[in-house]
Order: structure tokens, then C-alpha cells, then sequence
């Protein structure tokens, strides 16, 4: 699946602006998601399941533990699937 | 319930970790097929065979399964061949309509909140429980959060009470739920900061009858229709209210075994106390149901014998049938109560 880092932005960004109501507009990369965007461990893994669905990677509880910006989020992802 | 009252719902039932066994759980299965309802079971090959012969029940054989030792979430995450995380992408998959189970609380919720997703807006789904309410008629006294969330914050409390209320409406046919919350006294600035924030939240949300606080001796004193409190206060009450009925129960037993006259009234009161034990009996409740999902999932008490099963899958079934989900969803976002509203106000 080839996929742009910008695409894996973009599908980020929607995912937590619905699941969290906040704008998409609130939401860059530099954006944290407990400080910034008042996300918990529950958002986080539906954060990652979804992103899981979505490009058929793995993310294990040490790698999703670690990500705590949706910069972190994009990258990981962008690291998993071919661009 | 008539067989023609079940038909269309189909649950899907997770076997494994009933304390009881498979063939209490199949005894249970057997009376709920009877009223229509059709059950996709799940779980072990040994764990199925008591049910391969009921008509109207289809099997599902699991790989794994996972019990109440692990930590639930990751687990979840780990064992996508487990039954409960088959059962509950079943639900997802729409092939059945509610996850019923009676084995671990924690995957329980795990596997029915990765798979169904939260209702749009819902921080924090909430366990609701039936409090056994002794004497009277009416309704059950709804708990929530009954474990599901040892913290919360006042935004919670206050969905919960809109969640709790839905539900009541829903499911109990209660038209406009009294909903009370917990704490330590009547006065709204009783508490601690959390309660005393979601009083105020509560006080003036729109939607929901708010009586104010109650307080732990009301909680069987049907004050409340509705009884919203943190999953860690909710879950010590309840324990407390099993082991207080217990005790009572085995020091009636004991006076009455005292002498022989003592020993006559025990005769005489017998079939009341029989009739009292059956109405304070929590497999007649079905369980627990994990509110704010986007689908119905029940947890069965671990101890279910056949009619608690039975019970817990016709629970399933009607609150399917009674739209309770989307009922919920509708009373959260005519009531300005989702995650977002609540923040900007």
C-alpha cells in the first residue's frame, strides 16, 4: 500500500477530531495528545487500532506507548508501509 | 417473552470462564433459544459440545480465550482469536446484534469497546448495574459506574447520569428517571471536588430529571431510579451490598436455628424470606451492561447459573430491541451532553 505521510496526516488528524470533538484545525503535528487534546489511554489505542485497520501494521503496547504527539503517530506509521 | 417477541435478535455469547461450567451455561442457552432469541456461541471445542444439539443455536469455535489474570486491554490487543474478541467483532461485523458473557469483566469490556467503538461524544463508557431492590414493585435501581472507571472526571459523572437515565427509559420503561448522584451528604457542596462539579453540571443539564445528591444508604432505598458515582466507589458499594445481604442472611439463619421456638417462627417465615432471597437473587438481572458503546454488550455475573445465562441473553435482546443504543445516542446530543459540548461549557 503506497501512502503518503501527508495522507497518514490527514487520516490522524480526522480520527481525533471526531472521536475527541475538537477542530481539525487544533491539530497539527507538534499537537500533544494528553496535554493538548485532553486524550486518554482508551483514545490512544482506538487511535491505534485504527491505524492498524486502516494499513494493516502492528503496533506493539512498547511502540504505542511512545508515541505521544501525532507527529510521533504519523511517523510511525510512515516508517511501516512503503511511500 | 414470546418467541415471536425474539425473532430477528441474535446475541453472541462468549462460553468460556462461566465459574458454573458449560453445562450451566447451556441450560441457560437452551431457555433463551425457547423465547426465539437466536445465539451465535463462542469458545473452546469442550466448551461448545453441550451446545452443538439446541436448535437455534450456531457454534463458533475459538483458538483461545482469556481469563481474569491478564491485563485486559493488551490482551485484547494480543489474542485476536480469543472468544470474546470473536464475539465481539461478530457484533461488529453485524452477524449478531449483543455480546453476552459471563467470564472476565476486563476482557469483557476491552474486546466490546475495541470492536464497537464508543458512542460519538462518550469519554468513558460506564458499567450499569440492576441493584436487586428488596420489597415493592417497580423498576431496579440502576449503579453506574458499577467498575468500568476507578477515576473520572466531573464530565463523566455527568454522561453517566444521561447514559443511566437513557437506559432506565429504554430498557426498564421508567418514563422520566429520578437520577441521583453519590456522595456524603443531601447539600450540593457535599463531596469532593469531582462530585461537587458534576452536582453543578448536573443541576443544570437539560434532559434528565437531577434529584441531587443521594447518599450510600439510598442506594436500596429507591430514592433513585438512577445512582451515578466514580467505577471504584460504585464497585465498593456493591461489594459492600452482596456481603452486608449475605451477613444478614446467614445471622437470620443462625437466630432462627437457636432454639425451638426460634426454630418455629424460622418455619413460619419461610416462604417469605424464600421470596425475599428470590428478589435480592442477581441472576435475575442478567448482569452488568457496559453503557456508551455503539452496541449492547452484557457481562453476566462470573457465578451465573442457567438462569442468570438465560437472563443475561434475553437482557441482551431487549435492549437491542428497545433501540436503547441509539435511544442514548439521541438523549446525549438533543442534551448538549457529548465530550465536546460539556468541554465548551
Amino acid at each position: 500500500m503506497a501512502v503518503s505521510r501527508e495522507e497518514v496526516m490527514e487520516k490522524v488528524r480526522e480520527h481525533l477530531a471526531s472521536e475527541l470533538e475538537v477542530p481539525v484545525g487544533d491539530i497539527s503535528g507538534s499537537t500533544r495528545f494528553r496535554e493538548d487534546l485532553d486524550a486518554d489511554s482508551l483514545d490512544l489505542y482506538e487511535l491505534v487500532m485504527e491505524l492498524e485497520d486502516t494499513y494493516g501494521i502492528k503496533v506493539s503496547e512498547e511502540e504505542a506507548s511512545r508515541i505521544e504527539t501525532v507527529d510521533n503517530a504519523v511517523d510511525f506509521v510512515a516508517a511501516q508501509i512503503p511511500a | 417473552m414470546s418467541a415471536e417477541k425474539a425473532a430477528g435478535v441474535t446475541v453472541a455469547l462468549d462460553v468460556m470462564g462461566a465459574e458454573r461450567g458449560s453445562e450451566a451455561v447451556a441450560e441457560g442457552v437452551r431457555a433463551a433459544v425457547a423465547d426465539g432469541i437466536s445465539v451465535r456461541a463462542f469458545g473452546l471445542a469442550e466448551a461448545l459440545e453441550p451446545l452443538l444439539a439446541i436448535d437455534g443455536v450456531e457454534t463458533v469455535q475459538a483458538a483461545d480465550w482469556i481469563g481474569n489474570d491478564v491485563e485486559p486491554a493488551a490482551t485484547v490487543r494480543a489474542k485476536p482469536e480469543a472468544s470474546i474478541v470473536l464475539a465481539a467483532a461478530d457484533v461488529a461485523a453485524g452477524r449478531s446484534q449483543a455480546i453476552v458473557s459471563a467470564g472476565s469483566t476486563g476482557a469483557t469490556m476491552a474486546a466490546a469497546t475495541f470492536a464497537l467503538k464508543r458512542l460519538q461524544g462518550v469519554r468513558r463508557p460506564a458499567l450499569a448495574i440492576q441493584l436487586p431492590v428488596p420489597g415493592g414493585e417497580g423498576a431496579a435501581t440502576v449503579l453506574l459506574d458499577g467498575g468500568a472507571n476507578t477515576e473520572v472526571r466531573a464530565l463523566d459523572l455527568v454522561q453517566f447520569g444521561f447514559l443511566g437515565s437513557a437506559f432506565c427509559q429504554a430498557v426498564l420503561g421508567v418514563e422520566a428517571p429520578r437520577v441521583g448522584l453519590l456522595s456524603v451528604g443531601e447539600e450540593d457542596k457535599k463531596g469532593t471536588p469531582t462530585v461537587i462539579e458534576a452536582h453543578a453540571a448536573l443541576a443544570s443539564a437539560e434532559g434528565i430529571d437531577f434529584i441531587g445528591n443521594v447518599e450510600g444508604r439510598d442506594l436500596l432505598a429507591r430514592q433513585a431510579d438512577v445512582i451515578v458515582t466514580d467505577g471504584f466507589t460504585g464497585n465498593v458499594a456493591l461489594k459492600t451490598i452482596e456481603g452486608t445481604a449475605r451477613a444478614v442472611a446467614d445471622a437470620v439463619r443462625q437466630a432462627a436455628r437457636s432454639g425451638p421456638v426460634s426454630a418455629l417462627g424460622g418455619l413460619l417465615l419461610r416462604p417469605a424470606l424464600g421470596g425475599l432471597r428470590e428478589q435480592l437473587n442477581p441472576d435475575n438481572t442478567g448482569g452488568a451492561i457496559l453503557l456508551g458503546l455503539r452496541g449492547v454488550a452484557i457481562v453476566g455475573h462470573g457465578s451465573s447459573g442457567p438462569d442468570g445465562i438465560a437472563n443475561a441473553i434475553r437482557l441482551g435482546e431487549h435492549t437491542v430491541r428497545e433501540r436503547a443504543v441509539e435511544r442514548t445516542a439521541e438523549l446525549l446530543e438533543r442534551a448538549g451532553a457529548t465530550r465536546g459540548s460539556l468541554r465548551d461549557n
